[in-house]
């Protein structure tokens, strides 16, 4: 899950570390707005994300020395991040168990797949980001977790406390509701909003 | 197939769960290959597969796309944290203050008045100008302000740490510590009206006036002649207490005169403590000088620490005394144990118990002294401590007391441990924060226990800092351990190695003449570094300038291959 191409920046993370501050200076300017992005997405509110995200940074430098150095910092880092937000989310009141009951008893239709290919070709990314805004609490999380930081179906298990077999039921559903949210500008998806 | 969707136009179409992972790369190869040649086959299916890997690229695209600048708050976000470490210096201020004021009531002033005495009072330029009034209006409205500063750092400072607490969501803590606060705040009007706060220059109770409940004064100067339904509590440079007092006496004071009627126990800690008053219960005191007049009673027993005692009236039971000079010149009914470079007793003495006395001299014992048995002398050799064989026993049992007090807090706090050990190779910042807290927080607590509402808070303050001095050292320990044996973030392993470096630092501590400096470099070290592991946890962890703009690519690469 690490980023392609990226070098991360294992002298300051062992720098961070060992408690230097410019270190931890280095880490924040390099990871801060893909961070707050994150959040932005996963969060209702840009307040919210704001909060989350300077949050995210104070829990990291407790966090830091659990970090496993064999492992992508980016991919651990998102991982804390996507923690933070589910249990922010949670502590919302998100009814996770009436939301597991209603993704494991309602049917999915099986879509028309010319008109889903015609949705996907009319719609921009400002449209998708604003029908995003609309979806329930947990599907906005898969998504985010999923396509924006890449994590793998065990991780998104793990922080949604799901089992793994369930994932791609959050996600489907999930992408079933960005399609209602798509297709019915204002309405609200199914899973509800927070 | 056997995931065919239940869809009456065409029952051999792929379920939409099944596409789902296949483009995730959920499936394993004989499923994988089973929708990739059905794709190949089936026209809808790949459409619907492709507009499937689409919505995954939309979706993806649209999340990572910059629609939004970094918030100005984000931005300010390290330098505000670096601001943030601007608070030490309100705490260093305030510190300071209570410093000047403690040095100021402790020497400054006997000596200001020694001067004065000696008829330099009003001839010295520098007294003239900064205690007489030339240019100040007053030295006493300066320590007032002095007061005052110090308690606004204190409270700038609580406001800002539970304005944090809230801004961070830690709501619980916030909420247990706002209650407390209120609690606090409801309960001081209740237990005011059966208190008596008296704060002025000069605080007198009459003789013809009676007070029912508790009193505090604050003041230069404090007379009790009157009757007190209640305990005394004195805070004052020169207090006397000539009336009754129904309950304890308490004093923090430059002298104390007790020349009345105490039902219940004296507390004091003063310069000077003359008894020629009455005492029902026991007196506790720790003075430079205390005299008990002839016509002074202690119906209790006497636990007194001074420079120099003097004992010519009654104690009903046991005396306990530690004293450079004591002079026995009244009635014990009890025992005596004392400890100091002298005793004398004279002949108007009577003693009802057994006497013990270490000392660097002899008892100087008059013969016509009426006591029940001679006095026992131990004489006090300060021989090394090395030079006795106990020495090394209470060595081994200090180390053993380290040990299991450090096993117990690196367990019960094993990351902030970590982040303590971690701090002191932070040479410079740990010793210099180590000198502040070892110096600075006593001294603040004391001021807090002045206040009524500050006393509990300055006792655990003390109580922590004291526990804390020996966490200290088991802080330095565990980097010495890891010098020795590697370094490590686990646990146990760090236990291991503080064992092994506490082992070192205590016989380091134990060479002669050095080893009470290392102990206290050793202190001053550690302390320092569990301040910057505190000050580190309620701080943002950055520091440097305003982050940039350049965002971390992200790191989606979702899709699998598209069917042919």
């Amino acid at each position: 899950m690490s980023a392609p191409g990226i070098t991360e920046p294992t002298e300051a993370i062992a720098r961070a570390r060992a408690g230097d501050g410019d270190a931890w200076g280095e880490l924040y300017r390099e990871y801060a707005p893909a961070m707050f992005r994150f959040c932005r997405r996963a969060l209702p509110t840009r307040e919210d994300a704001e909060d989350a995200t300077m949050e995210i940074f104070m829990k990291l430098r407790d966090k830091l020395v659990q970090y496993d150095e064999t492992r992508s910092f980016s991919a651990w880092l998102y991982k804390v991040a996507a923690n933070h937000c589910w249990d922010l989310l949670r502590r919302r009141k998100i009814r996770q168990d009436k939301e597991t009951e209603d993704v494991e008893t309602v049917p999915l239709e099986h879509p028309d797949p010319n008109q889903l290919d015609r949705m996907i070709e009319q719609s921009t990314s400002d449209e998708v980001r604003k029908a995003l805004g609309k979806l329930g609490a947990r599907a906005r999380m898969a998504l985010v977790m999923r396509y924006y930081s890449d994590m793998s179906y065990d991780e998104i298990a793990d922080a949604l406390g799901v089992r793994r077999a369930f994932v791609g039921v959050v996600l489907l559903r999930a992408r079933h509701e960005l399609r209602q949210a798509l297709g019915e500008p204002g309405a609200m998806a199914a899973g509800g909003a927070l | 197939m056997s995931d065919m969707a239940n869809d009456p136009r065409d029952v051999q179409h792929l379920d939409e769960m099944i596409l789902l992972l296949y483009i995730e790369r959920q499936l394993d190869r004989v499923k994988a290959a089973e929708v990739s040649a059905h794709a190949q086959e089936c026209n809808e299916c790949r459409t619907l597969l492709r507009a499937m890997e689409r919505e995954s690229r939309l979706l993806t695209r649209a999340m990572l796309e910059e629609d939004e600048v970094l918030p100005a708050r984000l931005m300010q976000f390290q330098q505000r944290a670096r601001r943030s470490l601007q608070w030490i210096w309100g705490v260093l201020f305030g510190l300071s203050a209570t410093g000047v004021y403690a040095l100021y009531t402790g020497y400054v002033e006997p000596y200001e008045q020694q001067l004065q005495q000696a008829g330099f009072g009003s001839t010295s330029l520098l007294n003239l100008l900064i205690f007489q009034g030339v240019f100040w209006k007053g030295w006493q409205s300066v320590i007032t302000l002095v007061e005052v500063v110090a308690m606004l750092t204190v409270g700038g400072f609580s406001l800002a740490f539970f304005r944090k607490r809230l801004r961070r969501g830690s709501t619980a803590l916030a909420l247990v510590l706002t209650g407390f606060c209120a609690v606090g705040a409801l309960m001081t009007p209740a237990t005011a009206s059966a208190q008596d706060v008296r704060k002025s220059d000069s605080v007198e109770i009459r003789s013809d006036e009676t007070v029912k409940g508790d009193v505090f004064v604050f003041a230069h100067r404090a007379r009790i002649d009157g009757k007190v339904e209640g305990d005394v509590y004195l805070f004052c440079q020169d207090a006397s207490v000539g009336g009754h007092v129904t309950g304890d006496v308490i004093a923090f004071s430059q002298i104390l005169r007790v020349g009345g009627t105490v039902d219940g126990n004296i507390r004091s800690a003063t310069n000077s403590l003359s008894l020629s008053g009455s005492v029902t219960r026991n007196v506790l005191t720790f003075n430079e000088l205390a005299n008990f007049d002839s016509s002074g009673k202690i119906g209790g027993s006497l636990t007194a620490f001074a420079h120099n005692l003097n004992i010519d009236g009654g104690i009903g039971r046991n005396a306990l005394l530690f004293a450079e000079q004591t002079t026995l010149s009244g009635n014990v009914d009890g025992e005596i144990n004392a400890k100091g470079d002298n005793l004398r007793i004279n002949g108007s003495a009577k003693v009802g118990g057994p006497i013990k006395f270490e000392g660097r001299n002899a008892p100087d014992v008059a013969s016509d002294a009426k006591l029940a048995s001679p006095p026992v002398f131990t004489r006090m050799e300060h021989k090394p401590d090395y030079m006795e064989g106990s020495y090394f026993v209470w060595q081994v049992i200090w180390l053993a007391a380290y040990v299991l007090f450090g096993l117990v807090l690196f367990q019960l706090m094993p990351a902030f441990s970590k982040e303590a050990v971690d701090n002191v190779e932070q040479y410079g910042a740990s010793f210099g924060l180590g000198v502040l807290v070892f110096f600075g927080v006593p001294i603040a607590a004391l001021i807090a226990c002045v206040t009524v509402v500050g006393l509990f808070v300055g006792l655990a303050t003390l109580f922590t800092w004291y526990a804390g001095l020996y966490y200290a050292q088991t802080i330095v320990g565990a980097l010495v351990g890891q010098w020795l044996l590697g370094r490590t973030r686990e646990t146990w392993p760090l236990i291991g190695r503080m064992v092994v470096g506490i082992i070192i630092v205590r016989l380091t501590t134990m060479i002669p003449h050095a080893g009470g400096w290392i102990k206290l470099g050793v202190t001053l070290w550690g302390a320092g570094a569990i301040s910057l592991a505190i000050y580190r946890r309620f701080q943002p962890p950055m520091a440097g300038l305003a982050p940039a703009m350049s965002p971390l690519p992200p790191t989606a690469t979702v899709g699998g291959a598209v069917p042919a």
